[in-house]
């Protein structure tokens, strides 16, 4: 076999390991959407179906019927988390990039450590501390534990690409006289503009797809985002499996979404290092 | 003088903690104070009683001494152990070996790398119940694949059985890990620099020469990010044990978070829970003096406007 030829050999190779890796890489997402098609009957009949058997919506009504308002519990948590993570890390990004200040140090490390600490530590202390003060089965209540996924991260990517913005620019705009609220504004935030957003879509996934503070904070009636819907019908001891899939599937939109429409930012995200959960 | 002094050092000095003054009281409120209050907690004697009045009884070690010698809470521990070294193990090895084949030319390779973060993206509680479905004993996907192919004769109980159900949260564990793991030690790979690599070849190193003695030494700063921020992620999880098995069958898969989720929040043992979460706090920290020495370059850089 000549060289060339060996090259493109293995080059094919290689696309055949890359498409059995992502069939198991994607294949409970397409059983889970194909589940959610079926129905009960089938759910139950102790046999799985590549392709849809008996395909049917009535599962997509269920939860619609029952959901809604869940999704939009959802919506405004995640855009509520996105909003809380850009007011709180984009003057602090700055502040911790172009000022010289004796806390910057002290700060970073806290953002690492706090990186760290597991949900469930939080979650038990902010359940009864908020009991206090009643924002127990608040949007607020839960926005600020969701925050806890989204800030650190936000803070430590933005003055990561911070670094990059030449200082020369701010000089100029302190020149001609800007305040250091306009220079922030005016120059800082629109050039910061991609790492901005990649921010952004994590903590509205954050938000979005957060299960553990919805499931303490939230602890009895009033809101339920879609995960706590999801978790609901689990139940004790018999799964409704046609609604939890349908709902999963609903769960999943925003990624399928922003996979499509802000790739570049999501591809930026995780190599900028995230911790999730 | 640099134009920078042209504005006085007390105006920077102001604006600079009038920028970071939000951050700081968010850190205090949601990090700082929780985590305070965890360890109060733990030294008092909680009931739901006591919920509403945020103090308690003292217990002195009492909750800490409990928590020691419960079978459940030590099961616990242990079975967070082998759960983290399992997945670290499993989503390094894949990790790596796909990060490897996307750095080969192949057709559809851009493709395949945006298609394999998906797992990263999806709410955890829903990867979950996939699992779930996938591991059912009946209508399983699994299991039909394994009975089809003759693996086995007989369905395997992933889920119910309690010496199969902690790898059956392994495997859905490593499947989540895996993407992000594939991405940093894929763009790690992209920057070692392709002359040194020609060169090796040119010297008559074999692939694996290459890869053990020029390319891992090159990326091991990463490596080593990596596999800190998974261990860092595998300790916290919960909504994945939570949709997948909720912690069963008899504790089986019950790890320190979910088990101190059901003290706090279904046993309504608050102190209990906060004495296991500080064990937890206690492991995961383990790694934080590691963690900030790797990110030393970027603790270091602190100042960006007057060098």
């Amino acid at each position: 076999m000549t060289r060339v030829k060996r090259s493109r050999a293995l080059s094919w190779l290689c696309t055949l390991a890359a498409a059995a890796a992502l069939v198991l890489v994607l294949f409970p997402v397409y059983a889970i959407i194909v589940g959610s098609f079926e129905s009960t009957n089938t759910l139950f009949s102790g046999t799985f179906y590549w392709l849809p058997h008996a395909a049917t919506l009535d599962n997509y009504s269920t939860v619609i019927h029952a959901q809604s308002a869940n999704v939009v519990t959802s919506l405004v948590v995640g855009l509520g988390t996105a909003l809380l993570a850009l007011v709180v890390a984009v003057p602090a990004a700055y502040a911790l990039s172009k000022y010289r200040l004796r806390v910057t140090v002290i700060m970073v490390s806290s953002l690492l450590v706090a990186q760290i600490v597991p949900s469930i530590v939080l979650a038990t202390s902010l359940f009864i501390v908020f009991h206090r003060i009643n924002l127990v089965n608040s949007y607020p209540g839960l926005i600020i534990a969701d925050g806890t996924y989204a800030v650190p991260f936000a803070i430590l990517v933005l003055r990561a690409f911070l670094f990059s913005l030449p200082n020369e620019l701010l000089y100029a705009a302190r020149v001609d006289g800007a305040t250091e609220w306009q220079t922030f504004r005016l120059i800082v935030i629109p050039l910061a503009r991609s790492a901005v957003i990649t921010v952004a879509v994590f903590a509205f996934l954050a938000g979005w797809g957060d299960f553990i503070f919805a499931l303490t904070i939230l602890n009895g009636s009033g809101i339920e985002p879609i995960t706590l819907g999801i978790y609901t019908y689990l139940g004790n001891y018999s799964t409704d499996w046609g609604a939890v899939m349908a709902a999963g599937v609903f769960a999943m939109v925003p990624a399928a979404i922003l996979l499509v429409v802000a790739q570049r930012y999501i591809a930026s995200g995780l190599t900028a290092g995230s911790v999730k959960g | 003088m640099t134009l920078w002094r042209l504005t006085s050092r007390r105006k920077e000095q102001l604006a600079g903690w009038l920028f970071l003054a939000p951050a700081i009281g968010y850190l205090l409120f949601a990090f700082a104070l929780p985590i305070a209050y965890n360890v109060t907690l733990s030294f008092e004697q909680t009931s739901p009683a006591t919920i509403a009045s945020l103090t308690a009884p003292f217990a002195g070690l009492g909750n800490y001494h409990f928590i020691l010698n419960d079978p459940t809470s030590r099961k616990a521990i242990a079975n967070t152990f082998w759960f983290t070294v399992g997945s670290l193990a499993g989503q390094f090895l894949i990790g790596f070996a796909l990060a490897l084949l996307f750095s080969m030319r192949f057709p559809g390779r851009t493709l395949a790398r945006s298609l394999v973060i998906v797992p990263w993206l999806l709410p955890l509680i829903v990867t979950g119940v996939m699992f779930r479905f996938l591991f059912q004993l009946e209508g399983g996907a699994v299991n039909q694949v394994l009975t089809g192919l003759g693996i086995v004769h007989h369905g395997v109980d992933w889920l119910d059985d309690p010496h199969l159900a902690l790898w059956t949260i392994l495997i859905a564990n490593i499947w989540l890990g895996v993407p992000f793991f594939t991405l940093l030690l894929y763009s790690a790979l992209q920057d070692v620099p392709a002359e040194i690599k020609e060169a090796a070849v040119i010297d008559g190193a074999s692939p694996w020469q290459r890869l053990r003695l020029i390319v891992v030494p090159i990326i091991l700063p990463v490596i080593e990010v990596t596999l800190l921020l998974g261990f860092v992620f595998t300790v916290k999880v919960f909504d994945l044990v939570i949709g997948l098995t909720g912690g069963g069958p008899a504790n089986a898969t019950q790890l320190i978070t979910t088990w101190s989720y059901n003290l706090s929040f279904q046993q309504f043992s608050f102190g209990y829970g906060a004495a296991l979460n500080n064990v937890l706090l206690v492991l995961a920290l383990v790694c934080a003096p590691i963690y900030l020495f790797l990110s030393r370059d970027s603790l270091r850089r602190s100042s960006g406007a007057d060098r």
